[in-house]
């Protein structure tokens, strides 16, 4: 009994870290309906900066994950600017050319990554003890980065729905040429959409590269992972993101747990298939009329 | 066109000489580069079928090449059979597998379809991992005694087969009927086109395509191992040597297979650590500048042109009475609806609609905007299903039929904003319907002629749809519906925005039609456009019907007036 209460815990606190690491992916699709295919390898590279961070002066990833988040603001406007918005996002064939774009240049980061980093398993020594309540332990690191994690989502959260730019942006996301017809400069937004979208993938990779080791290759894992959730949840719901970010959480420490580490890298897969086979529109969505 | 054809030929022939040519004579080395290419050649054929000419974008087509790799490794093996045997079990252990997963994936589309794919090959590299006969995740040697210049030539010639396949494809129905697809999946449906058929079938050979080059692979390598059977640098190169030779066409991965298998080997000898991010940048660039590629460029300048499916049009015979309709006109009924119905959430867009329409009329329907006109047609052609009610077709209720199965089987319709396939000609837009109801190519060919004719477009046949006027591409919807040879032809507003002179050719058509016993049902906004076919007219507002009779009467119905003027309209 005391096992399952915490493994709940676990997997709720691991959801939190799921959530900041697929609502970037999240935001971008909601504003460009484009899926950054190079997610994933954002998150390991902002991990293994943070990585380096630490490997060169002991910096705590508290302290490296504002930095990674930074650096990753940074190639996410290059990237919005120097390749999506030169392909035209309103043109018809948009999809499949962002689609082969950002499959590149997943390839691209994973690569310069590789030749930054090498293919080793890195992770950072971070909070090695555990806390405490009665018979159930958490670990620190586990309890710290997932908080920090619900912290920087609601942040973000907070900034679309309560200021004049967050509210912006899901203007554009609603109808951009509703937008650019009510005087917003909707590139100027689309570059800061995924600028912060590619942010918060730096700063997830900083937290969990303290929570679970990976390597260069990782990246493709992760993509799938995020968008896993961002579906289920029904691409472009928060809400939904949140509750499938908790249910992703759960089931993968309970296979974890009951199944092994085997099973637990092939359960994302599974359940992305299912997701996409049973409910394309997620938990919440709805599926909308032809 | 005859000279692209032979250039075709002449093309074909001379790097299948020069392949062989290498394979047999070159070195060692020459045939195991010459080897890679015509592998990686073969693969980037294999993702052009589901990817190119069915649109379907595939993130994980090395999820077969690891399957064939695997198959035949477990044949040489344990069973101890020659290569080509273990190739053929490859490709139909490919393929059988592939029918299952083809009709479970191509449920899904767009991104969704690419990562499921993806995440396919991913859980079968795990699969690979506990496997025991190839040792796991470390691999196993698999016995190879040929040498590398007989492993070439098999795999040049392989090459060479795909290309033919890929050609025959092309211009084969179920290629016509994968573009189709690919341009407009709806609007292929209405014609007849069995899609989730089509697609299911092209993501098969895919399948085979890339299993035997994944097969091949292990009979040069001898060596098999869940890394490289399913290789992210394997996927990445397959879809950079279509994009850059020309997505969707025959040559195009032969193409782009060789310039990109070319610059890999240069760039893995000079830069082997950043061989993969100047590929991935290479991916982008062409994403952004030629997303058509080499060949696409080339079609865009006119330097090259895809030759006509079946074409060209033979010379038109004048009519021998063919029609397969034999029934007098005004006796039968064709089409009935029964208090039909239909609500999307709490709108009521049908409300208890009956219509019934004979052979050899036609039934006006008009009414305002929002009127449930475009929903009542949606219903009948089974794109949505009603809430209660029936359609009969010759008394045989439709509820539950498939939208092809109607279309093939006597109700085709046209759509209020024209739906043309983009990548297809008039003469082949004609020609996707006119083969899903003539099983003999020469018939569909012979029908495809004669109603380009009747409605004024043969001229037009080699154009493509965006290049004509408004008027001719809704001219052209119609004549892809007549040629389903129907026995109810639905009409959406199919005259709008169309000249006086186009008009009057469509009236002819229609007229032709109707004098075979066919029943029309038109919406339209505009009466007039109509009114001189139309035997009776149907009103509809708020999703029900507030009149019907002769269109003279109709049309001085206080209650029409009222309709579409407010209340006023009636007094003043």
């Amino acid at each position: 009994m005391t096992t399952f209460v915490t493994l709940i815990i676990l997997g709720l606190l691991w959801g939190g870290v799921y959530l900041l690491a697929a609502e970037g992916l999240n935001l971008i699709y909601g504003v460009m309906k484009v899926v950054n295919l190079a997610h994933g390898d954002f998150i390991v590279f902002g991990g293994l900066l943070a990585f380096s961070l630490y490997e060169l002066d002991g910096i705590s990833p508290l302290l490296s994950f504002p930095t990674t988040a930074i650096v990753l603001l940074a190639i996410g406007a290059a990237v919005q600017f120097g390749i999506l918005e030169r392909i035209g996002l309103d043109r018809g064939d948009a999809e499949l050319r962002t689609l082969l774009a950002t499959f590149g240049l997943s390839y691209v980061i994973a690569n310069t990554s590789f030749l930054l980093w090498g293919s080793q398993f890195q992770s950072i020594p971070f909070l090695q003890g555990f806390v405490r309540a009665g018979p159930i332990a958490i670990p620190q690191a586990l309890l710290v980065c997932s908080l920090l994690a619900f912290a920087v989502a609601i942040l973000v959260h907070v900034w679309l729905n309560h200021t004049m730019l967050g509210k912006s942006v899901r203007a554009v996301a609603q109808s951009g040429l509703g937008a650019a017809s009510c005087g917003l400069d909707i590139v100027r937004i689309r570059v800061l959409t995924f600028a912060i979208g590619s942010a918060m993938a730096g700063s997830a990779g900083a937290l969990l590269i303290s929570l679970i080791p990976f390597q260069t290759a990782s990246g493709g894992e992760l993509t799938v992972q995020a968008f896993t959730l961002i579906a289920l949840g029904g691409l472009g719901n928060y809400a939904g993101a949140f509750l499938a970010a908790e249910l992703l959480g759960l089931v993968e420490v309970m296979v974890q747990y009951y199944l092994g580490t085997n099973a637990a890298s092939a359960v994302i897969y599974i359940v992305f298939i299912s997701v996409l086979i049973f409910r394309p529109y997620g938990l919440l969505g709805r599926a909308t009329r032809v | 066109m005859k000279n692209v054809r032979l250039g075709e030929i002449i093309l074909f022939l001379a790097l299948l000489a020069a392949g062989i040519a290498i394979a047999r004579f070159g070195s060692g080395y020459q045939a195991q580069t010459l080897f890679q290419m015509a592998m990686m050649t073969l693969l980037a054929i294999g993702w052009n079928i589901i990817s190119g000419f069915t649109g379907y974008v595939s993130f994980g087509q090395v999820a077969f090449f690891g399957l064939g790799a695997y198959v035949a490794a477990v044949s040489i093996l344990n069973f101890d059979l020659p290569w080509y045997v273990a190739a053929a079990i490859a490709a139909l252990g490919a393929g059988a597998l592939a029918l299952p997963l083809g009709m479970i994936m191509l449920r899904l589309n767009g991104i969704f379809f690419a990562l499921g794919m993806f995440g396919l090959a991913r859980i079968l590299q795990l699969v690979a991992n506990s496997l025991e006969v190839t040792g796991g995740p470390m691999g196993t040697t698999v016995p190879v005694v040929d040498s590398p210049q007989l492993t070439a030539t098999v795999a040049v010639l392989a090459v060479a087969a795909g290309v033919l396949m890929s050609f025959f494809l092309s211009r084969s129905r179920l290629g016509l009927t994968l573009m189709a697809t690919r341009d407009d999946a709806v609007a292929a449906e209405a014609a007849g086109v069995n899609t989730w058929k089509s697609k299911v079938a092209a993501f098969c050979i895919s399948g085979c395509v890339a299993a035997v080059a994944g097969s091949l692979y292990v009979w040069n390598v001898g060596y098999l191992d869940p890394n490289s059977a399913f290789a992210g640098t394997v996927e990445l190169q397959t879809v950079l040597m279509v994009l850059a030779g020309g997505i969707g066409t025959v040559w195009g991965p032969v193409v782009g297979g060789i310039l990109i298998s070319l610059l890999s080997t240069f760039l893995w000898a000079r830069f082997p650590m950043e061989q993969q991010i100047i590929l991935g940048v290479l991916i982008m660039f062409i994403a952004i500048v030629a997303p058509g590629g080499l060949l696409g460029e080339m079609v865009k300048r006119g330097w090259l042109k895809r030759p006509p499916i079946w074409g060209p049009p033979p010379a038109v015979t004048p009519l021998s009475g063919e029609g397969s309709l034999a029934s007098e006109p005004g006796q039968t009924v064709l089409l009935t609806c029964n208090k039909l119905s239909v609500r999307f959430g709490g709108v009521r867009a049908v409300e208890d609609v009956d219509v019934e329409v004979r052979s050899g009329e036609m039934l006006a329907i008009i009414g305002p905007n929002g009127a449930g006109k475009s929903s009542l047609f949606n219903l009948i052609s089974a794109f949505n299903r009603p809430t209660t009610g029936d359609v009969q077709l010759l008394g045989q209720s439709i509820i539950g039929r498939k939208r092809y199965q109607l279309a093939r089987g006597g109700i085709a319709r046209t759509f209020q904003t024209s739906r043309l396939f983009a990548s297809l000609t008039v003469w082949e837009t004609v020609l996707v319907a006119a083969s899903s109801v003539c099983p003999r190519r020469a018939d569909a060919v012979a029908r495809t002629a004669q109603i380009l004719d009747d409605v004024g477009l043969l001229q037009n046949w080699s154009d493509m749809p965006d290049v004509l006027p408004p008027g001719r591409q809704r001219l052209l919807e119609i004549a892809r519906a007549l040629a389903l040879d129907p026995r109810v032809l639905l009409l959406d507003e199919a005259m709008a925005g169309m000249t006086t002179q186009e008009i009057a050719r469509v009236h002819e058509a229609l007229r032709a039609a109707i004098d075979r016993g066919v029943a029309v049902v038109a919406i339209e906004h505009v009466l007039p456009a109509i009114a001189p076919l139309a035997a009776r007219v149907q009103v509809l507002d708020f999703g029900k019907t507030i009149a019907q009779g002769i269109p003279y009467d109709v049309l001085n119905n206080p209650i029409v007036i009222e309709a579409y003027m407010g209340a006023e309209g009636v007094s003043a």
